[in-house]
């Protein structure tokens, strides 16, 4: 995969991994208000699950490089 | 530029405490503002490189003038920490803006930036490590504990039951239960009662050591710098109203998904702006994501912890208060006197490494000219006279930033930049100034006063792209060094 070609999908992951949090918290039934392990999917969500998914994604095509 | 560097433009001390405050209100946004606030800056580090706008006067002096209301931001946190220890709020501003001034014109502050930025997470991590081990308990079992409580209610240590505790900021307190607050230095208080068809609004002026006897359902507005007291096991006024509201925020609905995704553009857009393209790549380049994670992460933990063992450190709306009063409560005031203490250097270190990174900033665009930072930091420490409310200067700034700076940036030519810039300036400014334009229209348009980037930087994006189409001026030049 090109380096252009790379950047936007990561970019495009991100976004998805962003918009994911707004829905999982306003979609109808509130999904995000089952609890997992005393705490809210929305939390484990925002807090842990996407943050540590953003993060792999962006240093793995930044540690790669290449412009 | 390393992605450190390129971080520290994003990591104002503003955009930390808002989440850390916005966490312990249980705010319904919080969850994604925290993540919009992490994800956006990496966004930016991996988007295409992008053009200088110094070609283009309208992105320079949007630039400027973006660069001065995210800086105002920050100098209201100065204002609130003056409030806070009973001082004038203009003398906090004067500090924090002599120090944005100064600092980032003294020779290899530059070169320090990354290091200070990285003692700065260190000094904003301890204390949170130091309240985890004394509580015993990890972020999510403080937020699982928090999730309980039946009733969020002023405990015995509170500094707001013993001897009483400052506004830094004008407050409207709604009460659900009665309470009886006593006023500790004298003023007017403004008391709404609402237990009939018309409210009635009445005014008290009371000396120090008079008490206010409220019901439910009225509401005190509290002016800046008032001291009151609390009593113990009374429901905290404007809180939620047990652990699990706190934890649900049962206001969320599907109609704020616009709200939503106003703020999340705003995020994204104003990143886009103001974080650089990072040169360095290898491992090194692993730093710059790994702070802006450990920074939010930070932020929510310490929101998480206040709100479990203190939930009155949201009262008065002071983005400081939790950071500032958290240590002691939950260590105990010896301990906790110079972890807050830790907390504060922490603060103080992240607004002098933004500055040194928004002025590096301002001059790839404006110019290298000492004069032009002077100008945007008095410009923001007038904007704090402006607006007292942090949130609303920064997503302002970095909603201006998005609509007139970004479109020059991805322009591909400099017509099409300028053109981007000056749609995206209008629509921006037309969209913020309709409550003074058309009040009426305001009301309707109620999102995207909020929000003016969601449809200005739409618009000035598709100015430039449509402009760079027509004219073909090709693709946008690759100058790794120059945004």
């Amino acid at each position: 995969m090109s380096v252009p070609r790379r950047r936007r999908t990561a970019i495009a992951a991100l976004l998805v991994l962003l918009v994911g949090a707004p829905l999982l918290a306003l979609a109808p039934a509130a999904p995000g208000a089952v609890r997992v392990a005393g705490v809210s999917l929305l939390w484990w969500y925002a807090g842990v699950v996407a943050p540590l998914l953003a993060t792999g994604i962006a240093i793995a095509v930044l540690v790669r490089g290449g412009e | 530029m390393t992605t450190l560097a390129a971080a520290a433009v994003w990591l104002q001390p503003v955009l930390l405490t808002v989440l850390v405050l916005r966490v312990t209100a249980g705010d319904a946004e919080a969850p994604w503002l925290a993540l919009g606030a992490l994800i956006a800056p990496l966004v930016a580090l991996l988007a295409p490189t992008r053009r200088p706008a110094d070609t283009n006067p309208v992105a320079a002096a949007a630039a400027a003038i973006a660069v001065a209301l995210v800086l105002a931001a920050d100098f209201v946190l100065a204002a609130d920490a003056a409030a806070l220890l009973g001082g004038a709020p203009w003398l906090g501003v004067m500090l924090a803006a002599a120090l944005a001034l100064l600092v980032p014109l003294l020779p290899a502050t530059r070169r320090l930036g990354p290091p200070v930025l990285a003692l700065a997470a260190v000094a904003l991590l301890l204390p949170l490590a130091a309240v985890a081990l004394r509580t015993g308990a990890a972020p999510w079992t403080a937020w699982s504990q928090g999730g309980l409580r039946a009733a969020l209610t002023f405990p015995e240590t509170s500094g707001w039951v013993r001897n009483g505790e400052r506004f830094a900021r004008a407050a409207r307190l709604t009460f659900i239960e009665g309470q009886r607050v006593t006023t500790l230095n004298a003023g007017v208080f403004r008391v709404t009662e609402r237990d009939a068809t018309t409210p009635t609004v009445r005014e008290w002026r009371l000396a120090a050591g008079e008490a206010l006897t409220l019901r439910p359902g009225d509401e005190l507005a509290v002016e800046v710098g008032s001291r009151l007291r609390f009593e113990a096991g009374r429901r905290v006024p404007g809180a939620p109203a047990s652990g699990i509201a706190w934890a649900d925020a049962p206001a969320r609905g599907p109609w704020m998904l616009p709200g939503a995704i106003g703020a999340l553009a705003t995020l994204v857009g104003g990143a886009l702006a103001l974080v650089p393209a990072p040169r360095r790549r290898g491992p090194p380049a692993a730093m710059g994501p790994l702070a802006l994670m450990a920074a939010v992460a930070s932020a929510i933990a310490w929101g998480v912890y206040a709100a479990a063992a203190a939930p009155d450190l949201a009262l008065g709306g002071s983005p400081l208060t939790p950071l500032l009063r958290l240590p002691s409560r939950a260590v105990g005031p010896r301990t906790g006197g110079t972890l807050a203490l830790l907390a504060v250097v922490a603060v103080v270190l992240l607004l002098v490494t933004a500055a040194v990174a928004l002025r590096e900033r301002l001059a790839t665009t404006a110019g290298p000219r000492p004069a032009y930072w002077a100008v945007a930091v008095g410009l923001a420490a007038l904007l704090t006279a402006w607006s007292p409310d942090p949130w609303r200067l920064l997503v302002l700034g970095l909603g201006l930033a998005a609509a007139v700076w970004a479109p020059a940036l991805h322009a591909a030519g400099r017509t099409a930049a300028l053109v981007g810039s000056i749609v995206g300036a209008c629509v921006f400014l037309t969209l913020a100034g309709l409550p003074v334009l058309a009040p009426g229209a305001a009301v309707w348009l109620a999102m995207l006063v909020r929000y003016p980037a969601l449809a200005a930087m739409p618009l000035g994006w598709a100015a430039a792209q449509a402009l760079g189409e027509t004219t073909g001026t090709g693709a946008p030049r690759a100058r790794p060094d120059a945004r």
